[in-house]
């Protein structure tokens, strides 16, 4: 098995959920409604703990331990997509964005659970219901706004068509894309976004939403490689404050 | 106003506000988003109890803002919502008063469906599922349960809710709670406050 390639799979899949965990605990207290506060609060705390499954993965494979992984490195050591790093903006860009990687995320996991390397595939299964769980909060908030008054639909139309291309940066590509491929560790960045693309169609189609031609859209790409927008950097300065001013801290 | 409230013709607006008796009246929503009650089973083979109310535009969002608020933490197989309008109650008893001597026997015509009876047997605790029953309205539920389910203990207050009007949990969502005995984090037990607090403490006494 290449480890390289599946390192690389493992770092961006792990820094994509400690990136939106972070970004979506900051909602916390200041959500639209105290039920909608609860409930991503509480998703933001399940992409935590995801990233730290796959922290530990790394661990096992030689790398560093999870809270050095996470909370020492630079913007430019990270291979989250630039998605994830963007600020919150209004709920609508949130939520938008939440629908938009949330169901990447969701059939990257379940074409994950097929992965010749074991772990990974025992991780993909145990949090399916997770998953399950995110995509429902997403779709059924999108189905309910993306119909409801002319103000909700403006407004997510607007984030959705600036975050389409960030959305699309998801998917950049690896130089090691055809090792994991071969290898059957995953099914590859470009067969995702075929699945991500019907999806998103599919339950757009049923809201007052619209999509571009997707051939109009460029993707933002360089998150993958370390190379970020710089909203990223102030992000990891706040959340490694605590463990840059004392390591061993126990809570 | 209900002409029927007027005849109890009292000055104390308490008086005034006290549901009609011998009648399932549904109970009263807020007036924001609306709300929707909340179900909770915590264990396979436990009855679902009733845990608190969500607000939400839709029956399917309620369901969805339900499991975070009230299955976060602890253990839970299963939960189901129903729109606050679709609750029908009896009489509210105390004391050893038991709210189904206060419910008549009716009966009535017309196709019957399943209706939910849940009892309240403590003032203060939760209603509690204790079965179902065919009904033509929730009157006549009310009078089927008393039936069924009366069996001379007191039981404070009567619950009946359409099946047909319950968002249920799907077989395939119970997975839904499957890592949650894992999230040891959200209980506030798990950081062992007590223990931090007594070891600083013995830590400052024992430095001069």
């Amino acid at each position: 098995m290449n480890n390289l390639a599946l390192k690389e799979l493992l770092y961006k899949l792990a820094d994509d959920q400690l990136i939106l965990g972070h970004r979506n605990s900051e909602w916390t207290g200041f959500g639209p409604i105290l039920e909608e506060d609860i409930a991503f609060s509480s998703m933001a705390q399940d992409k935590i703990g995801q990233s730290l499954a796959l922290y530990t993965l790394l661990q096992s494979l030689g790398e560093s331990d999870p809270d050095t992984v996470a909370f020492t490195r630079n913007a430019s050591q990270f291979h989250n997509c630039i998605l994830v790093e963007l600020p919150n903006q209004e709920y609508d860009f949130s939520l938008i964005r939440h629908f938009l990687f949330d169901t990447a995320e969701a059939l990257r996991f379940e074409a994950l659970t097929n992965s010749s390397y074991e772990p990974l595939s025992q991780l993909a299964r145990k949090i399916r219901g997770e998953l399950r769980y995110h995509t429902l909060h997403a779709n059924t908030w999108i189905k309910q706004l993306g119909s409801a008054t002319e103000e909700s639909i403006t407004r997510l139309q607007k984030s959705l068509d600036i975050a389409l291309p960030y959305a699309l940066g998801i998917f950049e590509l690896s130089s090691l894309e055809k090792e994991l491929i071969d290898q059957k560790i995953f099914i590859g960045e470009n067969a995702l976004k075929e699945k991500w693309i019907a999806k998103i169609e599919s339950v757009l189609s049923q809201t007052q939403l619209r999509l571009p031609d997707w051939k109009t859209v460029t993707p933002v790409y360089g998150g993958r490689e370390g190379k970020h927008s710089e909203h990223l950097q102030p992000l990891l300065d706040e959340m490694s404050e605590v463990f840059r001013i004392d390591p061993g801290a126990e809570w | 106003m209900n002409p029927k409230y007027l005849t109890l013709n009292s000055l104390d607006p308490r008086v005034n506000r006290l549901p009609q008796i011998n009648e399932a009246s549904p109970k009263a929503p807020l007036d924001q988003f609306g709300t929707f009650e909340v179900f909770v089973q915590p264990k396979e083979g436990k009855p679902f109890q009733h845990e608190g109310i969500v607000h939400a535009p839709n029956i399917e969002l309620a369901w969805v803002l339900a499991k975070e608020t009230f299955t976060r933490r602890f253990t839970c197989t299963s939960l189901y919502v129903v729109d606050t309008r679709e609750v029908f109650v009896s009489p509210l008893t105390e004391g050893a008063n038991n709210a189904y001597d206060l419910i008549s026997s009716t009966d009535e015509p017309g196709p019957k469906k399943t209706f939910e009876i849940y009892h309240l047997v403590k003032r203060g605790k939760q209603h509690v599922h204790v079965g179902s029953v065919l009904a033509a309205t929730p009157q006549q539920a009310m009078s089927e349960a008393k039936k069924q389910f009366n069996s001379g203990k007191v039981i404070y207050n009567v619950w009946a809710i359409a099946s047909e009007a319950i968002r249920f949990t799907t077989s395939e969502e119970k997975e839904l709670w499957v890592t949650l005995p894992d999230k040891k984090f959200r209980d506030a037990s798990d950081y062992k406050g007590g223990d931090k607090l007594k070891e600083f403490l013995e830590r400052n006494q024992s430095q001069p």
